[in-house]
């Protein structure tokens, strides 16, 4: 996939083997730094610009003051209230979807496997917009209609792709098939509908952080520490397991314990993201990719898929809503446009370095 | 691989018990609905009809000839036509998960629906095909440019293209109540309706595309051994993508814009096949093109009896035929690589 400096040309001499890996791991290391730092600055540049923007514009030491509980009551309230809560969820959930698409992707080992893809997103929305249209139900309650769909999808994948172990073919293509399976109802269901009801509906399914509530944020908060704790304890595996089957197996991997508990977590991060905020689309298939070629060390990139997925959703949700393509858009709509052109970009140059 | 006589007898028995299932639907597509017709009937309306006889005043013989007969027939070259892309798009990209709407090319078409909807007022069916087949076009030559280079990048590409595209569709649909009805009802992709005018000008693409899927078989053989292998024997591994890259716009564009975005025709099928023949691409290419009409035309007529006094659409009933089917096989003890 990405192209890493060979041993050979950058070193001449053998005997300088031992330097040219340390050499090589140190080039690794400061190329994250750089990427860790640079969306770092970009998310707090974003993330004051979320602040201050609005129907009343606040200046930006005002309105970080007031974030961390300082200033008057008219702006503690707007940037406390109404603008903090939304900017962290942008960051939170863009974090758990772009992490749980880098797992999903090096433990698969399929760049397509997301989400997205695979069918919870699409179980997910289907949930949802049954429990409009069907059920006629509103606010929490499709939130939770979300999360059941989504969940339902994804251990009905897990269940029927077991076999002896979870080859990951196996589970890749019966995802899909979940996919297309709930994407064709529910593409029935908006068809049937009256024309208002499927307009709305349509738009619960491409996801949005708009309505997320400052005193739910701690269950989001803590959900996503303790899930990101257990990817920390997993994260060895990745690397061989993205070696194939047999290596990982011959460098001391129990293959199948690591999966499983990858995909659980995976799972988990995704069904937690998606009943706050929607199936954000294209954010867990977008930021690792992006991430990979950002790095381009052939590693799964699970830290730099984070941030990159934590800036893709904040950058889309400050887009969308402030009306960038003529109308407010739910952050859902917008991060495909924000990722893709650049992810296209990167793909587009790599593929000349590599001719090269 | 080893040709055994059992392999050989193996293979010729699922072709001949494909042709005997696609009689066996063509007829049922033709007989079966809201309104059962003796076979006997159907024979003789179809007889009549093809002799240039003028068509009696029977209702029956009406239902036959202007209804179920176009709809039979866009049934099965758009079936074929899906199942087809399939087959080239997974042995070109070597995904096994591909299939043609992962080249972007739905994404393409209805993008190109909803704008033709809205900027230029087209409002039917009949006026968006050629609409959707430049846009599926479209798509695919944006794909094809950036992600010609090998197999992994080219699904990557397609998939973003894809991510790209949705959300301007989604955006436009919000805003545009018409567009949004016209797109609705062409996504949950059906046979029905006036589709049949528009193959009679677009058959020659699918006949095209058809061909040249049928010419690349073979090496599609190869290019399953890895591009360095396939080059190292002889083949010119950039023509091969882009020649499989003409023929899938062409089969899927083409029946992408008559009845919808009908996904897992293009996955399943392929997957089945291998499932029945093997992994010889020349035998998958052969077995899809059977397979596909027969499970749409079957996913038609299901669509068409299962309520009583409405229809599923073929695209909601060929998801909840083909999602088992691609289910069953990817549990089978077997399962063959792409």
């Amino acid at each position: 996939m990405a192209s890493s400096p060979s041993i050979t040309t950058t070193v001449p001499r053998a005997a300088g083997l031992r330097d040219a890996i340390g050499h090589l791991r140190t080039a690794r290391r400061r190329r994250l730094g750089m990427v860790l730092a640079t969306c770092a600055v970009a998310l707090a540049a974003l993330g004051t610009l979320g602040l201050m923007l609005g129907d009343s514009t606040i200046a930006p030491g005002t309105a970080l003051l007031a974030a961390f509980g300082a200033g008057d009551a008219g702006d503690l309230f707007i940037i406390q209230k109404l603008r903090l809560p939304r900017v962290v969820a942008a960051v939170l959930v863009g974090a758990m979807f772009g992490l749980a698409g880098a797992l999903f992707q090096s433990t698969l080992r399929n760049p397509l496997a997301s989400p997205d893809i695979l069918g919870i997103a699409a179980g997910a929305s289907l949930g949802a917009v049954t429990g409009l249209l069907t059920f006629g139900l509103a606010g929490i309650a499709v939130a939770v209609s979300a999360f059941g769909g989504g969940l339902a999808v994804a251990l009905a994948i897990w269940f029927l792709a077991w076999r002896r172990g979870l080859h990951s073919i196996r589970f890749v293509l019966v995802g899909v098939g979940f996919a297309y399976l709930c994407q064709a109802f529910m593409t029935w269901l908006l068809a049937r509908a009256e024309e208002r009801e499927a307009a709305s509906a349509l738009l619960w399914t491409v996801g949005s952080v708009a309505d997320v509530r400052g005193e739910d944020l701690g269950v989001l908060a803590v959900g996503a520490l303790v899930l990101t704790i257990g990817v920390a304890v997993v994260a060895r595996t990745q690397g061989p397991l993205a070696l194939g089957d047999d290596n990982a197996r011959a460098l001391g991997v129990h293959v199948d314990a690591a999966r499983v508990t990858t995909l659980l977590l995976a799972v988990g991060l995704v069904a937690l993201a998606t009943s706050f905020a929607g199936p954000v689309a294209f954010v867990a298939l977008v930021a690792p990719a992006i991430a990979r070629r950002l790095l381009s060390d052939g590693s799964p990139a699970l830290t730099a898929s984070t941030a990159v997925g934590a800036l893709l959703v904040l950058a889309a949700d400050l887009i969308g809503n402030h009306q960038v393509f003529g109308v407010a858009a739910p952050v859902g709509i917008v991060t495909g446009l924000v990722g893709a052109p650049y992810l296209l970009w990167l793909l587009a140059t790599n593929e000349r370095k590599e001719r090269r | 691989m080893t040709r055994t006589p059992d392999r050989a007898r193996r293979r010729t028995l699922v072709l001949l018990g494909l042709v005997a299932a696609l009689g066996g639907t063509i007829l049922a597509s033709l007989a079966l609905g809201v309104r059962d017709i003796d076979p006997a009937v159907v024979w003789d309306a179809l007889t009549g009809w093809a002799t240039g006889m003028p068509l009696p005043d029977d209702q029956d013989h009406r239902v036959v000839v202007e209804q179920r007969l176009p709809r039979t027939v866009v049934g099965i070259t758009a079936g074929a036509a899906l199942a087809l892309a399939g087959t080239l798009v997974q042995g070109v990209t070597r995904n096994p998960i591909a299939d043609p709407g992962l080249l972007g090319l739905n994404a393409g078409a209805s993008l190109a629906i909803v704008l033709s909807s809205v900027v230029l007022g087209v409002s039917s069916p009949l006026g968006f095909i050629w609409f959707a087949f430049a846009g599926a076009a479209g798509a695919a030559l944006l794909v094809f440019s950036i992600g010609a280079g090998r197999p992994v990048r080219l699904a990557l590409v397609g998939a973003t293209v894809t991510a790209l595209l949705t959300p301007l569709i989604t955006i436009t649909l919000i805003q545009s109540s018409t567009a949004f009805n016209l797109y609705r009802t062409w996504a949950v992709g059906s046979l029905a309706g006036v589709r049949s005018a528009a193959l009679a000008d677009l058959w020659p693409f699918l006949v095209v595309g058809a061909v040249l899927a049928a010419a690349m078989a073979h090496r599609m053989n190869m290019l399953a051994l890895g591009d360095d292998v396939a080059t190292a024997l002889g083949q010119r591994v950039g023509t091969t993508r882009v020649v499989s890259g003409v023929a899938i716009v062409m089969l899927s564009g083409t029946a992408t814009a008559l009845v919808g975005p009908i996904a897992l025709i293009g996955l399943a099928v392929p997957h089945a096949a291998r499932r029945l023949v093997g992994t010889d691409y020349r035998w998958i290419t052969a077995v899809a093109f059977l397979l596909g009409p027969v499970v749409l035309l079957v996913a038609d007529v299901t669509g068409r009896v299962v309520l009583p006094h409405s229809e599923l659409e073929a695209g909601v009933v060929a998801a909840a035929i083909g999602a088992p089917v691609l289910i069953a096989v990817a549990r089978s003890r077997s399962l063959a690589g792409v």
